[in-house]
């Protein structure tokens, strides 16, 4: 069956990822000359300080999602997407304001959404603009930036790309093409069974329900967290900022160089505003926009949990079109606008 | 009737326990367990900004939920609500490695041996605070309030004599003077993916004595100097003292 062969190369991806790591972690404790205690225990602090900032987001993530398995019924999601191809997306984009979930907790919630017969577009543009449309996030730029470019410049961008995105899976995307077979089979059987099975059930038996989906689901994402985590944690303790700062002035490579760094250190969406405003005096704001925009939508952790649900061949799409929309308009910012 | 059923990717569980469940149900009271011992014991500070501590105490409250849901599942199985999905020991064993890495690696915050860049400015707050940094007392300032303090004046001979007392931790360069040192400290705004370190240059004839990380209370009064090839105002030390490691290792902007 297709099953085993791409059971065999995620088993493959798995074992190259963790050699990689392993590579990574070698020379990097080879090339730092400290004892391998004191490296273990600065990586730990590290790794631990990720994911404990990380883990309630995705918690509640994972319980958002259960709770909608059990409680929302396919009808009542049509209810709130027009039909129309153009205009669905842009409802998408904005769905995050009533599913509140940051980048770890969105991945889910997709899936969940996907399983109940969601469109493949609008679910696209939910999952590049949940992470930064939300009121979550829009509290902690305002903290970091008041109102001002930044932080309209994050938000319509934000919405701009996710919905630009979504319309390009609109038109050429099937969801057999696009999900993995485990997160497919129900999409592509119709969507009868999933409404006959979520008809409305007592509190009781839905709340139970929201919890065992939660914690299978918290296995399921955890670990592409857990190993994003560590990745995200060799790199810091690896790669020197003086490195990447020394080629940060110009309006391309600043923005490139912001937009690596996004991906590398996968800081979650509703504090990267803070980080952010490091690189304030340092970099333009084109690249600092970029930063902002293409950040939540992709990163290491992003990536790994994409692959969760996503056929390898989609997340490249899911990486490259919001890194080139990204890229194009933090250019556009870096050479048109005086800011 | 079950959506998993005929999904090929996913296996239905024997209905009797399986090992798999018992260790998942482990896993997650665990990990609520751990979180609420790194909130007890005060490590949390090691590795988040005190401000969203708050978030800690969700996460444990939802590990515990669900690992109670679980054992229950586990020990009644005849109530159990849905299939369950059985795991695999690759995916229940990657989720371990925050709970291995966590009880076996003494916990520590960053400190001077994790620095690679050390900033002597730092950006003032525009929205964040409403307290000007200037309305601190002089002496009731840290290591980031002075920064600031340093950012703001228009000429740095306006801080000389003024009085300073910071607590910090020892953090010099080889290429430093012999008498000179920094007192620094790690900012964290959310957690210690975003810490970066800064530190007041220091003017301390006994500096070779002083170790590497040790935490420091170190009294004196500025005086502009030279450090680092650059003109900054330069505490001159008069007294200084070995202390432990602050409650809040990191400062938070």
């Amino acid at each position: 069956m297709q099953r085993d062969s791409f059971g065999g190369l995620r088993n493959l991806l798995w074992w190259a990822a963790g050699v990689g790591l392993a590579a990574v972690v070698l020379v990097a404790a080879l090339s730092s000359g400290q004892d391998a205690a004191t490296i273990l225990s600065i990586f730990s602090t590290r790794f631990l300080g990720i994911f404990i900032e990380a883990a309630p987001f995705l918690l509640l993530g994972t319980l958002a999602s259960g709770l909608i398995e059990a409680f929302v019924t396919a009808d009542d999601i049509a209810r709130l997407i027009p039909r129309n191809k153009f205009a669905s997306p842009v409802v998408g984009a904005f769905l995050g304001f009533l599913f509140p979930v940051c980048e770890c907790g969105v991945v889910p919630v997709v899936r969940r959404l996907f399983l109940k017969g969601l469109p493949m577009s609008v679910g696209v543009a939910f999952l590049l603009s949940a992470p930064v449309i939300n009121p979550i996030v829009l509290v902690s730029t305002y903290v970091a930036f008041g109102v001002g470019p930044i932080l309209i410049g994050r938000f319509v961008l934000t919405i701009a790309v996710a919905v630009i995105v979504g319309w390009v899976f609109a038109f050429s995307a099937r969801p057999e093409h696009v999900l993995r077979p485990a997160s497919l089979v129900p999409v592509m059987g119709g969507s009868s069974d999933v409404l006959k099975l979520t008809s409305r059930k007592s509190f009781g038996t839905g709340l139970r329900e929201a919890l065992r989906t939660a914690s299978d689901e918290f296995f399921d994402m955890g670990r592409y967290l857990v190993l994003g985590t560590l990745l995200a944690a060799t790199l810091q303790t690896l790669v020197s900022q003086d490195t990447l700062l020394a080629l940060g002035r110009g309006p391309v490579v600043s923005v490139v160089v912001m937009q690596g760094l996004a991906f590398l250190l996968s800081v979650c969406s509703t504090v990267d505003s803070f980080l952010a405003l490091a690189f304030v005096g340092t970099f333009t704001t084109g690249s600092i926009l970029s930063f902002l925009v293409f950040g939540p939508m992709v990163d290491i952790k992003s990536t790994l949990m994409f692959n969760g649900i996503f056929k390898p061949r989609i997340v490249f799409y899911l990486i490259l079109l919001p890194f080139l929309l990204t890229l194009l308009t933090g250019l556009w910012i870096n050479l048109n606008l005086p800011l | 009737m079950d959506i998993y059923q005929n999904i090929p990717g996913l296996n239905l569980a024997p209905q009797r326990t399986s090992p798999q469940m018992w260790l998942k149900t482990v896993l997650l009271l665990g990990l609520g367990v751990y979180f609420i011992v790194v909130i007890g014991t005060g490590s949390l500070t090691n590795y988040i900004n005190e401000r969203f501590a708050w978030l800690s105490y969700v996460a444990a409250g939802i590990f515990l939920l669900l690992g109670a849901h679980s054992l229950y599942m586990v020990l009644r199985p005849e109530h159990a609500v849905g299939k369950d999905r059985s795991l695999s020991w690759g995916a229940l064993s990657v989720i371990a490695i925050p709970l291995v890495l966590g009880t076996l690696v003494p916990s520590r915050p960053l400190g001077a041996e994790s620095v690679d860049r050390i900033s002597t400015s730092a950006a003032i707050n525009a929205a964040g605070s409403s307290i000007s940094q200037f309305e601190i007392d002089p002496l009731n300032r840290n290591v980031l309030d002075w920064l600031r303090v340093f950012n703001s004046v228009p000429d740095f001979a306006e801080l000389n004599g003024q009085p300073a007392d910071l607590i910090g931790f020892v953090y010099s360069e080889p290429t430093f003077p012999e008498d000179q040192f920094m007192i620094a400290r790690f900012t964290v705004s959310c957690c210690v993916a975003d810490a970066s370190a800064i530190g007041v240059p220091a003017f301390y004839a006994d500096t070779p004595t002083l170790t590497q990380g040790q935490w420091v209370r170190v009294q004196g009064a500025f005086q502009v100097g030279q450090f680092r090839g650059d003109v900054l105002p330069v505490l001159q030390v008069a007294s200084i003292e070995v202390v432990d490691q602050p409650e809040h290792p990191y400062l938070y902007p």
